[in-house]
């Protein structure tokens, strides 16, 4: 087969797939049908990014033309990272889009959810497989737009299940509470507050090393001819894009309120798309600058010492929000804010432990990947049927859902890392990364790495914990059906298994085992184990409820993003348009020259009466202002 | 010489188009349109010689019709637009001429005839090769716009009328002044000739870049003069809007780009200060659109906003001229869209255009809706041909402020105010765009009922929304970029003064 026609199905089969849909938003019959064509666009880039993993060589890159004078082209790299991406994000868009099918059932606008839909998982395999800067950002902008479209997919603000926050709660000024036309409002505004600065950098690169395409660049001439100042600014624009899309601190409110999407979004969102696809681009851009090879040039290592502490203290915050959050979905929002400030953590490492570091990164997104989506969509499921977005549900209950029960339970284990389950292997290498630190950096990582694991695991077992053993009774059951979300999140959790096997299998991974069995390792798994137990037996402490409720609030972070940068912006506004437009409309349209001109007109037509009494007394007066004029004179002589 | 006909094609309906029923006599008008656009899109594959006219005694000189890639791209925008919004018109105008109690088929005729004049004449300006030309078409272009807005616009119309006549009369003389100026010092008023041996404009001097520059920045317009344009912009018929702020204020930008790719030098005397004041004029106007409740004004401060992007982009050497060029492009697909989906609230919700009343639009008009969506992103740059245009814009900063060796090096503290400026204000057109998507359409709908809507109010804009993706990918971009790299003075042929 031609490789662009793969790429070309690969990328396109799932947007053509879903405009029928888009078109045929009126009837009602169709709309209930068209979805399965959207899913089957989907399975086709899953057989064509399957293909490419098996058929295509490694580290060939594929041009065709877009505008070549300029640089500007379709490259495509198909390398160790993209290569196993590619499939990852198929497959999890495929089966999210399978349990989508049950899950969007009836809903108001489906024309709209699968179009976005698709597009998402178009725009993330453009991410994942270009090569050149240009056509990654067309992705990366895709990216955004379709998050928007569908975190604000329920626009009608009417439902109080697809809120985020209690309502009416409110806390000073700020009422905590996010309907999703907010939701979808305000991530755009965040992300596109880092695209642009990344934009700009592109722009810098395609000047400065006039070429756009990632593996051609040559990173270490670049910053050496930019210097300490201009590679430093360079990278922080970069990562203004990287840390908005992937929500770390303090860009992270955005992916909180972002739980007001359908769960199917936020499964795709969290795992392989948009939040990691940040990460993504970081290791890919690490993978290629080589940063353990450039300890000569100035001005990377406190990039990369900003990037391992964003990383590490987003880490620490999502995990800390999120021991005190009772929200199902905003929960696991902020653990995967945690898991992806670990993988930047780990990424960033590598300029001092090489790249052992970014391998270490990229296997734990893959494997948080498959483990949070499957959360995610048994707590799509767990909404269905309990109808409340708020953690609930007995032992009764979870014997009684058990499909979700056991996914549950193996996703949160084999999630947090303890022995011997799949996250443990990819954790100890994260943990030997951070050891490794020690001599250049100090404790600090590795006891950030340390703790971030702990509570991370216990709010995993509070998840388990509070859905199906320990929870409240839920107000209502509703347990019939949803065969094809059962099926999807099931399928979604088995691919654990396979990762696990790969991890073992590999000679990329080999080091992940070895690291295993390291006692540092295994005592941090063990301590893991002991949290994710206490948790599970205890995943509520009332004598803590003041400080959860601080975490709950996310540490007082949405006051920055909904009270202090809105009120500038409009005391801005309002200075702008009541003293400036107003000012010049006055000056100009309405009052001063207008009037001014108004005046004298109204001056020269007074003269012009026609009476003759006007023209008498305008002698007259004339007459008197020589004679006094004279008389002045005459005095002075 | 093909293409002469093509472009005599709309002034040839607008004499012909009054004679027939409202319905032929807009289908005409369109195609009067679409067939130019065709045979322009024939050109960017393929190319077409400019056409000699005729040749008058100095100062006047060659009148011909130049077409190289700058007048194709902004010809082609030109086209499609008037060509849909023409279309869109349709049900509008007549329901605009039920609401004045006027007949609608004695109106329609003065209508078109104004309508199909005041495009074409746009056209005819993108192609003169002429300055004195080009400014007779300018001049046809603000009359028209004026009678169009004092006939059927709304509220004090025939205030308002005035108020962007006096407005375009000032820049316009400023202009013409220019214009004589150049004309008087080189003899011949020619842009380009069909001839090496007849003489085109060489020199122009800074008295005449100065009245060009200020007439142009009026008519453009920038932060100080720009209010006239929200009063005409808000206050004209939909359709009208429809042109005046896509096309018309923008080719402001079109003669200061033509004059700059002449003579640069008064741009780089004055380069930071312009650029400051046209990033100061597009923040400002920004912050603006935040608080206006009224829809059409809305968008009408939004275009302020974006004709700063023009200005700046005129400073930033080769790159930044491509840039100002698909911008104006990528603005004027976007803005067109969203004046017709402020038409489209007003004909469906019976004159709706106070924000405070809208809300949860998106339930009785998701077409219109989703309309107004593309055009947000096109004026953002996402997903649309202006990506390309923010590419270039800002491959232009980098190439004249930030790398050592470039003709403004202003050294890191310098060059990180112009990155954080730059930034914010690309930054700013997103953020108003949504906002106002969520406030206008998004939210508890006040009724949930779906209106059943002519499909001339919103099929047309789909067809540009879907042009201005198009045109960010193969086949039309590559041709398009490729012509306009080409070109002396711009991409990578231009030499940076």
């Amino acid at each position: 087969m031609n490789e662009w026609i793969v790429f070309l199905l690969l990328l396109l089969a799932p947007v053509v797939s879903s405009i029928p849909i888009a078109l045929a938003y009126k009837s009602k019959g169709w709309t209930e049908k068209l979805p399965y064509l959207s899913v089957f666009g989907i399975f086709v880039s899953v057989v064509m990014s399957l293909y490419i993993f098996f058929v295509f060589p490694e580290n060939q890159q594929y041009t065709y033309a877009w505008i070549p004078e300029l640089g500007i082209n379709f490259v495509f790299m198909c390398d160790y990272l993209s290569r196993y991406m590619g499939v990852i994000t198929a497959v999890i868009a495929f089966f999210i889009a399978v349990y989508g099918l049950d899950y969007m059932k009836g809903d108001y606008r489906p024309s709209w959810y699968w179009f976005f839909f698709n597009l998402f998982t178009a725009s993330m395999l453009l991410v994942v497989y270009s090569d050149n800067l240009f056509l990654l950002f067309v992705g990366w902008e895709g990216l955004g737009a379709a998050s928007w479209g569908l975190i604000g997919h329920w626009f009608r603000d009417d439902d109080e299940i697809t809120y985020v926050g209690m309502p009416k709660r409110k806390v000073g000024p700020l009422e905590l509470s996010w309907p999703p036309s907010f939701g979808g409002w305000r991530a755009i505004s965040t992300i596109r507050f880092g695209d642009v600065p990344m934009f700009l950098a592109i722009a810098a690169i395609w000047v400065l090393a006039g070429n756009l395409n990632i593996s051609e660049i040559e990173w270490g001439v670049l910053f050496g001819t930019i210097g300490t100042a201009g590679t430093v600014i360079l990278l922080l624009c970069i990562l203004m894009g990287l840390f908005t899309k992937s929500a770390q601190v303090p860009f992270s409110e955005w992916l909180m309120t972002a739980m007001t999407g359908p769960t199917t979004v936020s499964a795709l969102l969290h795992s392989a798309t948009m939040v990691a696809a940040g990460a993504f681009v970081f290791i890919k851009l690490t993978w290629y600058i080589e940063p353990w090879h450039l300890h000569g040039v100035s001005g990377l290592e406190p990039v990369y010492i900003v990037v391992l502490f964003v990383g590490l203290l987003s880490g620490l915050y999502g995990a800390l929000s999120g021991s005190g959050m009772l929200e199902r979905k905003v929960l696991l929002a902020s653990s995967t804010m945690s898991s992806i400030g670990l993988m930047f953590a780990a990424a960033a490492a590598s300029f001092w432990v090489g790249h052992f570091a970014v391998l270490v990164a990229f296997w734990y997104m893959a494997v948080h990947a498959f483990a949070k989506a499957s959360l995610f969509l048994v707590s799509g499921h767990l909404i269905h049927a309990t109808h409340s977005r708020f953690l609930c549900g007995g032992l009764e209950f979870g014997k009684r859902i058990k499909p979700a029960f056991i996914v549950t339970f193996v996703a949160t284990t084999f999630l947090v890392g303890m022995p011997p389950f799949t996250a443990y292997w990819v954790k100890s290498g994260m943990d030997e990364v951070m050891e490794h630190l020690v001599h250049d950096l100090g404790f600090l990582p590795l006891i950030l790495l340390i703790l971030t694991s702990l509570v991370y695991a216990g709010i995993m077992a509070k998840f388990l914990s509070l859905n199906f053993i320990k929870g409240e009774k839920p107000h209502h059951e509703h347990l019939e059906g949803g065969g094809l979300m059962k099926l999807g999140y099931s399928m979604m959790v088995s691919v654990l298994f396979v990762l696990i096997y790969l991890i073992f299998k590999s000679d990329e991974t080999a080091e992940f085992v070895h690291a295993g069995y390291a006692p540092v390792s295994f005592a941090v798994g063990f301590a893991v184990l002991i949290a994710y137990v206490v948790a599970l037996y205890k995943p509520q402490i009332s004598a803590l409820s003041k400080i959860g409720t601080f975490f709950n609030d996310r540490m007082y972070l949405p006051f920055a993003n909904d009270y202090i940068l809105p009120k500038t912006g409009f005391f801005v506004s309002h200075i702008v348009q009541e003293y400036g437009n107003r000012g010049i409309d006055g000056l100009f349209n309405t009052k001063v020259i207008p009037g001014l001109f108004g005046g004298i007109s109204k001056g020269i037509r007074a003269i012009q009466t026609g009476y003759l009494s006007r023209y008498i007394n305008i002698v007259l007066g004339l007459v008197m202002i020589v004679l006094i004029l004279a008389a002045i004179g005459g005095v002075g002589l | 010489m093909m293409m002469l006909y093509f472009l005599l094609l709309p002034l040839l309906v607008a004499c012909l188009a009054p004679l027939l029923a409202p319905k032929k006599a807009t289908y005409l008008s369109s195609l009067s349109f679409m067939l130019p656009f065709f045979a322009i899109l024939y050109c960017i594959f393929n190319g077409c010689a400019d056409i000699h006219l005729t040749t008058f005694s100095p100062p006047i000189g060659e009148i011909s019709l130049n077409f190289d890639f700058i007048s194709h791209a902004f010809g082609l925008t030109i086209c499609i637009v008037s060509a849909m919004v023409a279309l869109f018109a349709l049900p509008y105008m007549k329901h605009r001429f039920e609401e004045m109690e006027l007949s609608v088929e004695g109106e329609f005729r003065k209508y078109i005839f104004l309508y199909d004049l005041y495009a074409a004449s746009m056209l005819w300006l993108v192609y003169s090769g002429n300055l004195i030309l080009l400014y007779v078409f300018l001049e046809i272009a603000l009359i028209t716009a004026f009678l169009l807005i004092y006939f059927y616009g709304y509220g004090n119309r025939r205030w308002v009328g005035q108020l962007y006549l006096i407005w375009s009369l000032i820049a316009g003389v400023l202009t013409l002044a220019g214009f004589l100026i150049i004309g008087i010092n080189n003899d011949t008023l020619a842009l380009f000739s069909t001839d090496e041996n007849i003489k085109v404009i060489t020199t122009v001097g800074k008295i005449a870049w100065a009245f060009i520059f200020v007439g142009m920045v009026i008519e453009l317009p920038v932060l100080g003069p720009h209010v006239w344009l929200p009063w005409a912009h808000a206050e004209a018929p939909t359709p009208v809007s429809a042109l005046l702020s896509p096309l018309t204020v923008g080719l402001a930008g079109y003669v200061l780009l033509r004059i700059a790719l002449i003579d640069y030098s008064f741009i780089v005397t004055y380069r930071n200060y312009i650029l400051a004041y046209a990033i100061l004029s597009s923040i400002y106007a920004g912050f603006s659109v935040f608080k206006q409740t009224d829809f059409k004004r809305l968008l009408a401060y939004s275009t302020v906003s974006q004709m700063g992007y023009m200005l700046a982009a005129l400073c930033l050497g080769p790159f930044g001229l491509i840039g100002l060029v698909i911008q104006y492009m990528s603005h004027a697909f976007g803005k067109s869209i969203l004046f017709s989906s402020a038409g489209g609230i007003i004909a469906v919700h019976h004159g709706l255009r106070d924000i405070s009343k809208m809300g949860g639009l998106h339930d009785s008009i998701p077409t219109i809706s989703n309309a107004a969506v593309i055009g947000f992103l096109n004026l953002g740059g996402i997903l649309t041909v202006g990506m390309l245009g923010e590419f270039f814009i800002l491959r232009g900063v980098v190439d004249t402020f930030l790398k050592s060796g470039s003709p403004s090096f202003l050294g890191w503290t310098g060059g990180l105010a112009i990155i954080l400026a730059v930034i914010f204000m690309f930054i700013l057109s997103v953020w108003y765009g949504f906002y106002t998507i969520r406030n206008v359409f998004y939210g508890k709908p006040k009724d949930t009922k779906r209106l059943e809507i002519s499909g001339y109010l919103y099929v047309p804009l789909f067809i540009i929304g879907i042009l201005s993706v198009l045109l960010l990918f193969p086949p039309l971009s590559t041709a398009l970029i490729q012509g306009l790299n080409a070109m002396p003075g711009l991409g990578l042929g231009g030499v940076m003064p």
